[in-house]
């Protein structure tokens, strides 16, 4: 991970551990600048706008509101800040698009994806690592690999949906994901992952 | 741990929040029981946040982060963490789907030493059931047309593919004949999630899914 990754990823974590501890707004505020802008773009992303447009700034408010009050619950052992507040804005994602929908049931996100995850503690340098390396192989990627797994990933399309939407097969989808995963998670030792 | 469990393609889904309701709670509940998978979903989650990270920024609106704070003045607390989670029979997402206790869920039985109840049916049509088999019990030969994926939650069973423990996520792909029993030692609850019933597909059509009725 370069300097500036470490020093970001160590920074926001004294930053969500100070609004934990006493209700700091000055460093809210800080979370809210750094992260809030990458949580509409995700809005976006999803395609939140073509449902409404204020969604993504209202997937923004909503998230940083979990972010306040579950502050508590963020464990620098287990997730990096950017990997925490993911998860929390895929589950808003989940939940606010359930809202708008006619479809409903008795479950909410967080019901289904629990934020605490795992209890086990020291994650925190097998996900530096990953992360170093997924953010290094990003840019060897080919393109039409980098593009597939950002698909996957950030707009909340299945793989059956980005075959649709890239008139491919489903096999092709799964088999550059496949691909793409397996570059991004080589020298990893097998055993790790 | 587990023996059987969701395909890469499905832990990937489940990550990205893409998956359906009643599949990604199946996937939730095999992660209850099985921490290969726990990290798996975990990796794939750092992965994202990558790619979250390096996302082109949007502006904000000008006034968000006011309208931030005076929504946070009206409920001022930051909760404090939360208490470990009582001790539940079953998972806490399928105790919730459960509501009271099972004997107030709505049953039937479809076949002998077989009963089932239907927890949900979500956005996709796909239904999620709960299966409990009677300890010792064989349900008779049937086949599975189209696929089914079953998730032992208490007990086991076997059948002529292998032996299953709690939360083992079995795959059983269209064409699937077999005769499952029970453990001699227990019940056995698992989940079932198929595709909702279109048509009958034969006299036995019944028998391919349990929640049509007879
Ligand atoms: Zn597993």
């Amino acid at each position: 991970m370069t300097e500036q990754q470490l020093q970001d990823r160590e920074h926001f974590a004294n930053m969500l551990e100070k609004v934990a501890a006493s209700q700091d707004t000055q460093a809210f505020q800080a979370i809210y600048n750094h992260f809030g802008p990458l949580i509409k773009a995700f809005g976006v992303s999803s395609g939140l706008h073509y449902q409404g447009d204020h969604l993504p700034e209202e997937l923004v408010q909503e998230v940083m509101m979990t972010v306040w009050r579950k502050a508590g619950q963020f464990d620098r052992r287990k997730a990096a800040p950017s990997t925490w507040i993911f998860t929390i804005a895929r589950n808003q994602r989940i939940d606010l698009l359930r809202k708008l929908s006619k479809y409903q049931n008795d479950v909410d996100a967080d019901d289904v994806w629990d934020l605490e995850g795992d209890t086990d503690l020291f994650g925190e340098v097998r996900e530096s690592r990953i992360q170093t390396h997924v953010k290094n192989e990003l840019n060897h990627l080919p393109i039409e690999q980098k593009q597939i797994v950002a698909k996957v990933f950030l707009e909340d399309k299945s793989h059956q949906e980005v075959a649709s939407e890239l008139n491919l097969p489903l096999g092709t989808v799964k088999s550059r994901v496949r691909l793409a995963m397996q570059k991004l998670k080589t020298h990893l030792g097998a055993n790790e992952l | 741990m587990s023996n059987w469990h969701p395909t890469n393609d499905q832990l990937l889904e489940f990550a990205s929040g893409t998956g359906s309701s009643a599949m990604s709670i199946a996937i939730s509940t095999h992660l209850h029981f099985c921490q290969a998978c726990r990290h798996q979903v975990h990796d794939n989650e750092s992965m994202a946040a990558v790619l979250f990270e390096e996302q082109t920024r949007a502006d904000l609106a000008g006034d968000g982060f006011d309208r931030l704070m005076s929504r946070i003045q009206n409920e001022p607390t930051v909760s404090a963490p939360k208490a470990p989670k009582a001790p539940s029979r079953f998972p806490p997402v399928i105790e919730k789907l459960i509501h009271k206790d099972t004997e107030s869920l709505d049953w039937r039985s479809p076949m002998k030493n077989l009963r089932v109840s239907q927890l949900l049916k979500d956005e996709t049509g796909l239904i999620l059931g709960l299966h409990h088999m009677k300890s010792g019990g064989r349900v008779p030969h049937h086949t599975h047309r189209g696929n089914e994926i079953s998730v032992v939650i208490e007990g086991g069973f076997s059948d002529e593919m292998g032996s299953y423990g709690p939360g083992d996520f079995i795959h059983l792909a269209g064409e699937h004949f077999h005769s499952p029993q029970a453990d001699a030692d227990g019940d056995c609850w698992l989940l079932s999630l198929v595709e909702a019933p279109v048509k009958l597909t034969g006299p036995l059509g019944w028998l391919v899914n349990p929640f049509l009725k007879p």
